[in-house]
Parts: C-alpha cells; structure tokens; sequence
C-alpha cells in the first residue's frame, strides 16, 4: 500500500511538472488524416452523414503512449517496466491519464498492410514511478526499408519526443514482412526496461481478386501469404508473432528504486516470449493485471504464445528477437518449420530462386527475424513444444522450470 | 541517463567533424591497410585506450618497427599473388600466425607449435636458425574477406588483441569499377572494413599486474565476460574519429562509412572475437554475397544467387560476411529534398530508372510535401548528427548546441550491435560496437 501512495504522491507531481515544463506548447497532438476527433481513427462520414472528403482507405492511424508500468513474472514477481500503451480510440484531453503506468509487455502489436500510409503518433506521458526522469522516446520501425532519419527513430540522428508532447512517425508501406519496433533512446536500458513489440505487414497478394491463378496456384479471397511469393507457396491459415526476450531483474529493480543501472554487469534472467514465461505462455488470454493495483489495474501482457491450429492447417510464426543480451535458438519437437523468410524479405536468391528450407530450430541474435511455416498436415493432432533448445534459459529466474517455451496444439 | 555523460560523448564525438572535412581520397583506399606482396609484423606490448577513460593492455601485430596497433594492419592483397608474412616476436611468451581461409600455407623458422610454427621471444644464438622469426608463405586463391590470428594460447592472445584482418581482391581487380568477386553481381561503389570483437578487461588486468600465470588462479578465459566492444579496434563514439588520429596512437582504424543516394556500399564484417553479435544496419536490408570468402553460388560463373536480404548481419566469430549495402530514398512518399520555396529542384529522370540521373531523386515523390508537422523545438531533444531538417543535404534551425556534428545536412544511421548490451563501454551507455552510416547528400565530397 506504500507503494500506492507514493505512486499517487509522484503522479501529481509529475502532472505539475507536465504542466509547468513548457505549458503554451506542450500537448498531444495526433495526426491522422481523416480523423475528425484526434482518437487516431479515420472517419469516413463527416457528423452530418456526408462523406469525410480527407477520408483515404488506405490511412491507418495508431497512438502510441510512451511510459512505465508493470507486469507480472512467470514466478510472480512484478516487475517494473517502460514501454507502450495504446491510446488509439481515446480522445487527445484523456491520452495522458489514460496512458500513465498503462505499459504494456510486449509492446501493442503494429499490423499493416502492403499499400497502406500509416501515421503513427507517439506521446510521452512520461514515467510515473521515475518522476525524476524527463525520457524523451521514440519509435523506431527496425528493418523499414530505405527509412529516412527523421522516422528511424534514431535520437541521436534525429529528433525524440519530450515528456507531455506527441510525436507523429510517418511511413509508407511498402514492403511485407516481419519486423519489429521499440524505443531507440538510450538503446541499452530504455530496451531492457522493455520498450519492444511486434510489427508485421501482410503483402498485396492478399487482395488480388478471387480465382487469380498464381503460376499454377489459384488465389481466392480469404487466402493469406507471408510475402508476394508469386505461387502461393507462403500460404498459411493461422499466424502468430512470437518475440523473444529476456529481462534482468536487478536491472528493473535498479530502475525502479533510483540505483546506478548495472550496464556492465546485466545478465537476463527471465527468458520469455511475447511478455511471458512459461506456463503464462499458453495463457490464451490477456494475464491479470499486476498486483495490489500496482499499475492502477491495467492489463499489461495481452499477447498469447499458445499456438493453436486445426489438423490440416498451416500456421505462420513470426519469430522476431528483441532481447539485448544474447541469441537465443527456438526449436520444435515432431514437428518441422519451413523457413520461408529472414527478416522482412522472402528467402529468395538474387535471381529470384526460392530458398526455403526444413529445419527444427532457428537461431537468432536481436534485431533478426523470420517467418516459419509449420504445415499440421504432417502430423498427428497433439501438443507440440516451440522452446528454447539454450535449455538453460527453460527457467523463470529461481523458478526451475519454466522460461522460454510455448506449446502448438493440433486438434 | 546521465547527462555529463552524453556532455562527454559529446565532445567527443566533436572530432568527428574533423573526419568529415578531411580532403577526399582515392576511392579504393577507403579500408586503410597495407598492400603488397610482402609483410613485416612484429608481435609486441602497448595499451589501447577506451572511450570512458581506461587504458587497456595489448599484445598486437605491428608493422616492422612501427607501433603496435588493434586490430593488426589490414593487409590488402591480389588473388593470385604469393605473400610472404614474416612475423618477429617482441613479447615474452611465443607466438604464431594462422590464416584462416588461405589454403597451403608454409610456415618457416621459429619452432614446431601445435598448430603452425611459433616464434618464441628470443632467438637461441648457439642454433643456426633464428627462432624469434617465423615466416609465413602462401598463395592467395580465393578474393574474399579473411582474418589472421595468433594459434599461440589463442583464447588469450587473440582477446589480448593479436587479430587483423585480410582483404583479396579479385584477380583483374579495377579500382575504378571495383568488384569483391569475380561477378558483376558483386561490384560496388565503396566498401567499409567492420571487424567486430569485444575484450574482457579483467583478463587484460589480471595479465597486466600478476601476469600471464596469474590467469590460472582465475575462470576469466573460461566463464568469459565482455564489457569493451570494437569495430576496427574501436570503441564508441572513437569509431567515428578520424583515421590515425594522433590520440588513439595505436588504434590507427575508425568506421564511418559514407555513401551517396543510389550507391553500393560494401560492407565487409568479421567476427573477430569470440562471441556472436548481430551487427544491425539501420536504413535498409543489405544483401549477403558472400561468407568465409566464398560467394554464395550455386555452380561457378552464377553470382551470388543464393544470398539472402538481411536487417541484421549474424556476426559468427571466426566467420566473414560480404554483403552489399543500398540506400536510395525510394518510396517514402514525400519528397527528400524538400518541398515549397527555399527547396526548388527538378526531376530528371532520362534513363528510365525512376531516378534523378544526377541527384538519384525518386521522382515519383518529387513535390509532394512531408505528410506531418514536425513538433515546435520546445517539445523535442535533438541528436547531435541531426541536421535541424528532415530534408537530405539540408540544415534547419536548432537550438543553440544541437545537430553540431552533421556537416552536410547528411542523414545519419546507427550501425551497431543489437545486443545493446555491447553498446556500452564498461558500465558507460553509449558507446561500444556502435557507429554511423551517412547518406550524404549529391555532390558532397566522400573520400
Ligand atoms: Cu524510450
Ligand atoms: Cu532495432
């Protein structure tokens, strides 16, 4: 209960200060063509009914939060993190208070398509448990192909928003593929705090008209692919990020209590996938808010690992690495990955060969990603592992069995 | 994070002007190394200084009587050309040369070690042979990148720093149309050298102040714990100073590669130390042409046809990469060079390209403004390689102190290890395996 009072203590103060540091200029602003309200969702009909001549199909907008919050461990633990909260419906005079210690782990899940202009407005509404501290963040798109330094995200390339400002990152999208986000600013700890989320774009082949024959491959509407392969061959029925991370905790306890962060000494003792150790892993639903109010009750790990598919179907995996320590190896058992993709692009030769390929594990270090296919017609329903074959990551921290696994059913 | 600390960063990082304003020079001298036929090393003792301050013991290859220098001199070489590496040794325990990727290599003199024949510190007067020498001979078959190092107690004396790397260029080799390979899949505008490795100080401590034997009493070599990570024998921001700048004495070598819109860049990254990193390149994917100095072919005479795009170069230690790096500014949906008066330019595109012929502009962005407005100065925190403008080749107004390390008005990409962990340098964040691209605008000078 301590903690919630001080939290409360530091919460008005940091309003203040929002308030005080720059009060004629600093305001959420969202910028999102075709949105009448700053809700960061594009209206097609202006109040009247008439429609909205700004309205464009293919504007996708989000509002990102930038901040701190909490969530739980696989052994119990709350841990304190920065990262994103999605402020997208909510109104611009409730963004800040409705983004206040609203971090989630992952980070909210970016999906766009092939084709889209997608405006992306972050706003830094600061860190509630670390009031002494004026962040500024940003997002960077990892992988965006041709980037320009003013959308990279790069701070020290270019600009990063303030605390109590926003921010609008704009990208055309066009290129398909698995990449990822998170913050850039003060790389090192802003990541390991936990500043990191999926970010996938599905490709244009999605949309063509139903029957397009595909060299030999009919298309119908409905199918989805990995990339523009040309042959249909990256079809898929169910698809499934899957980020891999790890936290150290004195790391975040470092944070949280005002110590000297241990650069030199971080050693990730929490290995999970998408915000979880196992078993939270198979937790199809979002994990119930950290305890004693400790995040004002938020929802903070809202993505699943339990990867679910009927006996027939293919599943994608979209494996990214956003950890900041080491590579981690993911491994299956009965059941083969089909490596159709290397971060964001086909696997493809120069001259456009195919260079798909069987395996049980993929290694990847952070910053890489790939896309697997895993074809359930060539098994038996069942449950399946995806885990990490570094067995010794298979903890949550002290907890001895755990970490850095999920489970694929086949029904 | 500290703010003294990014005052210091900083600072340093003020010298990279210095880089930038250098005069240009012939386009293949970019990697700086020696060329020829015949090499002189000396194994010898110095200290290499880091970014926060310290000072770290080296055991390196020099160049005949010059300094000793991290990583060994870059020996540039033809495909075809014998080489002669005659190798003396100035410390106290023995060492060696091994080449790895080279085929047949004939070592002379010294004494039989256990993986090549090692010179030992001093010579026996009373043997005919000199046992200080070791003479290294082979033919280079293959172009490619390569490294060397010490086969002498490897695990220590390549973390003390006897590591270099090797660069063949292919028989033919014209450095006005230069290629890696023998395949026009391969050619490239310019090429940068990324050798990647990291040092644990407590072994360099302990070696310095108990010695060598003092090691044994410890599990340093075997429970390996980093915290100095380099490209080309430097940490961050000293990754970004210029070449043989005369305070980093023995770390002759930076980092800064710098392109224009619509060039190759070659990149040619070694793994150098002993653990993986995943070198990122902001900016675009680059494509993989190469590993371990074999193109990447399915059947001689094919190119490089089973590469494969990547964001983030798996570093292997032991392992090279050649890969072909691009920036063209295609696609953004906005015009990079800016729109409305005060930015008038044309589009030219008269070979069918989709580009300026001259600016390497997308044209079919030309005009259209930036999509959003960018924030008052008064909410933002401005890098220090920010040009004050979105637009390239640009400068806008900063506040007073900011963007004083962007020259041009280039656009600025980190390339660094995403294990940001390996982004600090000994508890000090930023720093580490970490540098900058720099797409500089059309018509400024790039050496
Ligand atoms: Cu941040
Ligand atoms: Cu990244």
């Amino acid at each position: 209960m301590i903690r919630i009072n001080r939290l409360f203590v530091l919460g008005v103060l940091l309003g203040i200060l929002l308030t005080w540091v720059n009060p004629c200029v600093s305001e959420v602003f969202v910028q999102c063509p075709g949105d009448l309200n700053g809700d960061a969702i594009p209206d097609p009909y202006l109040p009247g009914g008439a429609p909205n001549p700004e309205y464009r199909a293919n504007v996708k907008c989000m509002h990102l939060a930038a901040g701190d919050g909490y969530i739980t461990m696989a052994d119990g633990t709350p841990m304190y993190i920065f990262s994103f909260a999605d402020l997208t419906g909510v109104p611009p005079d409730q963004a800040i208070e409705k983004g206040m210690l609203a971090a989630t782990f992952p980070a909210p899940t970016i999906v766009a398509d092939e084709g889209d202009e997608f405006y992306l407005t972050l706003t830094n509404v600061g860190m509630m448990v670390r009031p002494d501290l004026f962040d500024p963040h940003t997002v960077h798109w990892h992988g965006f192909p041709n980037a320009a330094s003013i959308f990279d995200g790069v701070p020290d390339a270019s600009v990063a928003i303030n605390m109590g400002s926003s921010f609008t990152y704009y990208y055309k999208v066009v290129e398909p593929g698995t990449f990822m986000y998170h913050c850039h600013v003060e790389a090192t700890e802003h990541m390991q705090m936990g500043m990191l989320g999926n970010l996938y774009v599905r490709p244009a082949q999605n949309k063509l008209p139903d029957g397009t024959n595909l060299n030999g491959f009919t298309h119908h509407t409905g199918y989805h692919y990995v990339y523009n392969d040309g042959d249909g061959s990256t079809y898929y029925d169910v698809e499934y990020p899957i980020q891999i991370g790890s936290f150290d905790p004195e790391f975040h306890i470092a944070n949280e209590t005002v110590q000297p962060l241990p650069f030199a000494y971080m050693k990730d003792k929490y290995p999970m996938l998408n915000g979880r150790g196992y078993p939270d892993t198979i937790n199809p639903d979002p994990l119930p808010p950290p305890p004693a109010n400790i995040n004002r009750g938020v929802h903070s790990q809202n993505i699943t690992s339990l990867i679910e598919a009927n006996h027939g179907q293919k599943i994608l995996l979209r494996i990214s690495n956003l950890n900041v320590t080491r590579f981690y190896t993911l491994g299956t058992v009965g059941i083969a990955m089909k490596v159709v993709g290397k971060d964001s692009r086909l696997l493809k030769g120069q001259n456009g060969e195919k260079l798909y390929y069987d395996t049980f594990s993929v290694t990847l270090g952070g910053g890489e990603s790939t896309d697997v296919i895993l074809d359930t017609s060539q098994v038996s329903p069942g449950t399946y592992f995806l885990y990490t074959t570094n067995l010794n990551y298979l903890n949550n921290n002290n907890e001895e069995f755990g970490g850095m696994m999920t489970e694929i059913v086949v029904k | 994070m500290n703010r003294f600390l990014l005052k210091c960063f900083s600072l340093t990082l003020f010298f990279l002007i210095w880089v930038l304003l250098l005069p240009p020079r012939d386009a293949s001298a970019v990697i700086d190394g020696i060329s020829g036929n015949t090499f002189n090393l000396v194994a010898k003792e110095g200290h290499i200084s880091t970014p926060d301050g310290g000072s770290v013991l080296l055991w390196g290859y020099a160049i005949g009587n010059g300094r000793v220098q991290y990583p060994g001199p870059t020996m540039i070489i033809n495909e075809g050309d014998t080489i002669t590496v005659t190798l003396r040794n100035e410390l106290m325990q023995p060492v060696s040369i091994l080449f790895p990727g080279q085929e047949d290599v004939q070592a002379d003199g010294g004494i039989e070690g256990l993986i090549t024949r090692e010179a030992l510190p001093t010579d026996d007067p009373g043997t005919p042979q000199d046992e200080s020498t070791v003479t290294y001979t082979f033919t280079a078959t293959h172009p490619g990148t390569y490294m060397y190092h010490s086969a002498t107690f490897p695990e220590l004396q390549v973390e003390m720093g006897l590591v270099g790397a090797i660069i063949v260029r292919p028989a033919g080799f014209n450095p006005n149309a230069p290629r890696a390979y023998n395949h026009p899949g391969t050619s490239y505008d310019r090429e940068y050298l990324f050798l990647l490795t990291e040092m644990d100080p407590r072994i360099h401590e302990t070696v310095e102040k108990f010695g060598v034997d003092a090691l044994q009493g410890t599990d340093y070599l075997s429970n390996y714990f980093p915290n100095y990570w380099f490209i080309n024998g430097r940490c961050a921001p000293d990754t970004m100073a210029q070449a043989f700048a005369p305070w980093l004495p023995t770390q002759p070598y930076n980092c800064l590669p710098r392109m224009h819109p619509g060039e190759k860049l070659l990149m040619r990254v070694i793994g150098g130390g002993r653990d993986l990193h995943p070198y990122h390149h902001h900016g675009n994917n680059s494509y993989i042409i190469a590993r371990n100095g074999r193109m990447l072919e399915s059947s001689p005479g094919m190119g490089p046809n089973l590469g494969m795009s990547v964001f983030t170069i798996k570093t292997i230690p032991g392992e090279t990469v050649d890969a072909i790096f691009e920036w063209t500014g295609k696609d953004l949906g906005w015009d990079i060079y800016g729109t409305g008066p005060g930015f008038e330019h044309d589009c030219v595109d008269g070979n069918n390209d989709g580009f300026d012929d001259n600016t390497h502009e997308y044209c079919a962005d030309h005009g259209k403004p930036l999509p959003v407005i960018l924030p008052e100065n008064q909410v933002l925190s401005f890098g220090d390689f920010y040009s004050g403008s979105p637009y390239l080749g640009k400068k806008g107004v900063l506040p007073p102190g900011a963007g004083t390390l962007n020259v041009y008005g280039g656009f600025f990409y980190m390339w660094h290890s995403h294990n940001e962990r390996e982004m600090t340098n000994y508890d000090i964040f930023p720093g580490g395996m970490m540098t900058m691209l720099i797409i500089e605008a059309p018509g400024v000078p790039i050496p």
